[in-house]
């Protein structure tokens, strides 16, 4: 499966370059230059969304992310001028205990991670959880229950996106013969419906906070006269 | 396939370097930069989930809906805390967050 394994292969790179350059945010004393590896950053986890086929989000994540919101902490760190970079870094104790809590942090999340539940005996691991929380089986749930054999097949990786079931759950009543037909997923279209049936009335919300957002930053970042 | 653990791990590794840059940094801006980091790093982990439980071959919309709701609020949070920061520039001459030691100047 040459697909299969370039994908995997291009996962792996743009991981990488995305951990490289969330470092290079860190590292660099300029914020310049730190604005310009969280471009980069950003851009490589779009990179990884559209390889999960999330189109929308991965263009989403480069128009928002990448494009506006880079170009305002441009425009803000050229405004304010910062001259005094010498001073940006604190003592070497405590630059050593941030790095200590986040690596802390990081181990925690790889190893829960690693020792999903499911993950190694072919189980979905939300599924395996919420059997796991009924009978109080946590971290040893071995036993096979009857919904555990039922689950679909899932082998700690993620399935594989299927045009005929995304054909079937767009139009219920359509033939197995034409949903087998489907050549692609539409993903904007089944995003939107969600989007625009069960959340409409949280996305009208985003829309006002997004709205006393922008009215809120010029009501802050105006000049306030003396007088 | 890759397995769901790599994107969570990528998402952990990401978040851990925002968390670190919040806590090392003494740039306001460039701590912002972090926190925008870890709001990523979380989308990583809801849209790897999403694609997860559609074990029918079908990703869970709600996942992405999450994911792009974030988005949207950290559009708007980034607004809010740049002119916050400017702000406080005005105010201040420095975004050294060591040069706020003072409730009133």
């Amino acid at each position: 499966m040459f697909e299969t394994s370039l994908c995997q292969i291009l996962f792996y790179v743009l991981a990488a370059l995305a951990v490289l350059c969330a470092a290079g945010v860190v590292a660099y004393r300029n914020p310049v230059n730190s604005a310009m590896c969280m471009a980069v950053c950003f851009a490589m986890v779009a990179a990884i969304f559209f390889g999960m086929g999330a189109q929308f989000l991965g263009i989403v994540q480069l128009i928002v992310y990448a494009g506006a919101i880079l170009v305002l902490f441009l425009f803000v760190v050229m405004m304010l001028d910062i001259h005094d970079e010498g001073q940006s870094r604190g003592s070497y104790i405590h630059a050593a205990i941030g790095v200590l809590v986040a690596g802390v942090f990081a181990g925690l999340v790889i190893k829960v991670s690693i020792n999903l539940p499911g993950a190694h005996d072919n189980t979905c691991p939300a599924i395996t959880l919420c059997e796991s929380a009924g009978e109080l089986l946590i971290g040893d749930a071995r036993k096979v229950s009857p919904a555990q054999t039922a689950a679909p097949q899932y082998g700690g990786c993620l399935p594989e996106l299927s045009a005929a079931a995304a054909a079937r759950l767009e139009n219920p009543a359509i033939s197995a013969a034409d949903a087998a037909k489907a050549t692609s997923i539409p993903d904007v279209k089944l995003l939107g419906k969600c989007l625009y049936t069960y959340y409409n009335i949280p996305f009208v919300i985003l829309g006002f906070a997004l709205l006393s957002g922008t009215v809120g930053a010029v009501a802050l970042a105006r000049k306030i006269r003396k007088d | 396939m890759i397995p769901l653990a790599h994107y969570l791990i990528l998402s952990g590794i990401l978040f851990s370097i925002g968390l670190a840059g919040v806590l090392i940094r003494k740039n306001i801006i460039v701590v912002f930069m972090c926190l925008e980091m870890m709001l990523t790093a979380s989308n990583v982990a809801l849209v790897a989930f999403s694609r997860a439980q559609g074990t029918a071959g079908v990703p869970v919309y709600d996942a992405q809906v999450l994911s792009l709701f974030i988005t949207g609020i950290a559009a708007a949070e980034v607004a809010i805390g740049l002119a916050l920061i400017v702000a406080m520039f005005r105010a201040r001459r420095t975004v050294e967050s060591s040069a706020l030691n003072s409730l009133k100047d």
